[in-house]
């Protein structure tokens, strides 16, 4: 580039790691304040989802087997803390892009990195109470008791913050709204129908069984069952590394889908 | 925090925003932007007239970082923002031509929030936002949620939102649509108040009248090219001495001819504009009565040329009417 002038003394840029920080933190703000009247109904939601799958599942059984309930009771809140991310921001950014403020959100002077983090917290946030009434009302369902193990942090936060990217990843990365709203909604029917999450992987035909060896929803379900049922599934150190590879992946193509300029 | 907090006091030449032969071709061929060149100093307000699709939007856009351009470099101060779009977001605010996403808030918390991620601190930036609130007339809607906000109303909390906190330039994308007059001309007053700030400021407008009273300089762009740029008075330097004499046609029939003594006319729309010479405004009158009273036209007018004649001659295109820049 040419330098055209010297920049001028009131330059004062904040060093990067305090730059990050306060955008990270005023973006939570933003978000939660821009999201005040959606945040509530949507945990309700996951509520339904999670405590109604819960429920249904076992009007199915006169007599729920038990490894079976651990399955449903385990699986349900893991069903809450990937949708959180993968349904809300797909949606949110397709309807901005509708009314056109998509443009201006991006225009705001936040690291997109920090602006990411903040809406994971506010979704990790939004869906927590979910997934603990979920999996309390599993528990009080089938009569069951777990050994919770401290192993459940990072699994659940790895959980949340994987769903979250690969939400960020359809929507910004899809740029038409419709076709953005139809992938997530279809990633969902994915994780619930067509991967082991509420049942073991067993039950699937060999090919399909393969193929969930390959996507996140299984593994996710695996890493936080093992840390709310010790000794109940194998495979964990596997399962991580496949959640981590599908966060890496996904926020790399978030962070290429946000540098893209048309 | 100097880059996007408030700007204060004595202008800084190094903070002069230049594109250079800015050129964009989207994908599907539309050559957008054709070489534009254009600087704006410190504390300028500098308008970017045009029609609608003449590129005004596009070349903003690359501003901000939002598109890219096919050739060309923008620079502020120092500052390659082509090569540094993150710096182009702290040191620019832009109110994009789309309303602003306020749904949500009340319009005092959704102007004190954007001036919190703009990176301002809470006291100034609630001062500012008070003071902006006051200067613009909304105290009646500051604690009225944004859902519930007419367009108009939005537009002027956008307009508050991004300027509570400026950066060195904003760039202000039809600022004024859904605006009702009298607040219009408090925005404007807000707008000539940011140049005077020190702040650099990119207008865009097709409503070529107003935009006259408030800036420094005017850029005329039709087709992605920059057709015209001066002072408003230079621009309209050419028509000293002049009167336009405005006809509107009556639905359903057909234009006449401009009168003979006419300098020169133009059909915008509805309207036949001519430009006479002074001595000639009797004459005038005459013949609009005449295609008055004969139902060819509804109604004229009679005034001093404006800004608005130079820019009819350059693009054939009226601003601020029904059929502004209509292609
Ligand atoms: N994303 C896009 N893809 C293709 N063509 C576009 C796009 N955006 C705008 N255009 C075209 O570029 C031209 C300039 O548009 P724009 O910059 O929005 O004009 P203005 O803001 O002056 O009304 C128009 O012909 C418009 O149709
Ligand atoms: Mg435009």
């Amino acid at each position: 580039m040419t330098m055209i002038a010297a920049p001028g003394p009131a330059m004062r840029r904040p060093a990067p790691p305090e730059r990050w920080l306060r955008g990270y933190g005023r973006m939570a703000a933003w978000d939660i304040a821009s999201l005040r009247l959606y945040l509530p109904v949507l945990s309700c939601v996951l509520i339904l989802q999670g405590a109604g799958f819960v429920y249904g599942m076992g009007l199915l059984f006169a007599d729920m087997p038990q490894s079976a309930a651990v399955f449903v009771s385990t699986g349900a809140p893991v069903m809450n803390l990937i949708t959180v991310g993968l349904i809300f921001e797909p949606q949110l950014v397709a309807q901005q892009r509708m009314q056109g403020s998509y443009e201006f959100l991006q225009a705001l002077p936040v690291p997109r990195s920090a602006a990411a983090l903040a809406w994971y917290t506010v979704a990790l946030a939004t869906a927590l109470p979910p997934v603990v009434l979920t999996l309390l009302a599993g528990l009080a369902r089938y009569h069951l008791h777990l050994a919770i193990t401290p192993m459940v942090i990072p699994a659940v936060l790895l959980t949340c913050l994987t769903g979250v990217l690969m939400g960020l990843a359809v929507a910004h990365g899809v740029t038409q709204p419709m076709a953005a709203n139809l992938i997530s909604v279809t990633l969902i029917f994915v994780m619930t129908g067509f991967s082991p999450v509420n049942f073991p992987a067993g039950q699937l035909p060999g090919w399909l069984a393969s193929v969930n060896q390959w996507l996140p929803f299984g593994s996710m379900a695996t890493i936080t069952r093992s840390a709310l049922v010790p000794g109940f599934a194998d495979g964990v150190p596997r399962a991580y590394a496949v959640v981590a590879a599908w966060a890496a992946a996904s926020a790399l193509v978030v962070a290429w889908a946000q540098g893209r300029r048309g | 925090m100097g880059t996007t907090g408030p700007v204060t006091g004595n202008r800084d030449d190094g903070w002069t925003f230049r594109a250079r032969a800015v050129t964009k071709v989207y994908a599907n061929g539309v050559r957008a932007n054709d070489g534009i060149s254009l600087h704006v100093a410190p504390g300028e307000v500098y308008g970017l007239l045009g029609p609608n699709g003449a590129g005004k939007t596009t070349l903003v856009k690359q501003v901000i970082g939002l598109l890219k351009p096919t050739s060309g470099q923008i620079s502020l101060g120092g500052h390659d923002l082509l090569a540094d779009p993150a710096a182009a977001r702290q040191l620019c605010s832009y109110l994009p031509q789309a309303q602003v996403p306020i749904d949500s808030f009340r319009a005092r918390e959704a102007i004190v929030l954007c001036g919190r991620v703009r990176g301002g601190k809470r006291a100034e930036v609630e001062k500012r936002a008070d003071e902006l609130i006051e200067a613009l007339d909304l105290g009646e809607w500051r604690g009225k949620r944004g859902i519930g906000l007419s367009g108009g109303v939005k537009r002027l909390v956008g307009f508050a939102m991004v300027t509570v906190c400026p950066g060195r330039l904003v760039i202000l994308d039809e600022p004024t649509n859904d605006v009702d007059p009298l607040r219009r001309r408090m925005l404007w007053q807000q707008v000539r108040e940011l140049g005077d700030r020190g702040i650099a400021v990119l207008l865009v407008t097709h409503n070529v009248l107003e935009a006259e009273k408030a800036v420094d300089r005017v850029a005329i762009i039709d087709n992605g090219r920059l057709l015209a740029e001066g002072t408003p008075s230079a621009m309209k330097a050419a028509d000293r001495g002049h009167l336009r004499l405005q006809l509107m046609i009556a639905p359903g029939r057909d234009a006449p001819q401009a009168p003979p003594f006419a300098r020169r006319a133009r059909l915008a729309g509805r309207t036949l504009m001519a430009v006479l010479d002074e001595p000639d405004a009797p004459d005038g009158i005459k013949w609009a009565q005449e295609a008055v009273a004969s139902g060819v036209a509804e109604e004229y007018a009679l005034g001093a040329t404006s800004l608005e004649d130079a820019y009819i001659e350059l693009t054939g295109h009226a601003s601020g009417h029904e059929d502004a820049g209509r292609r």
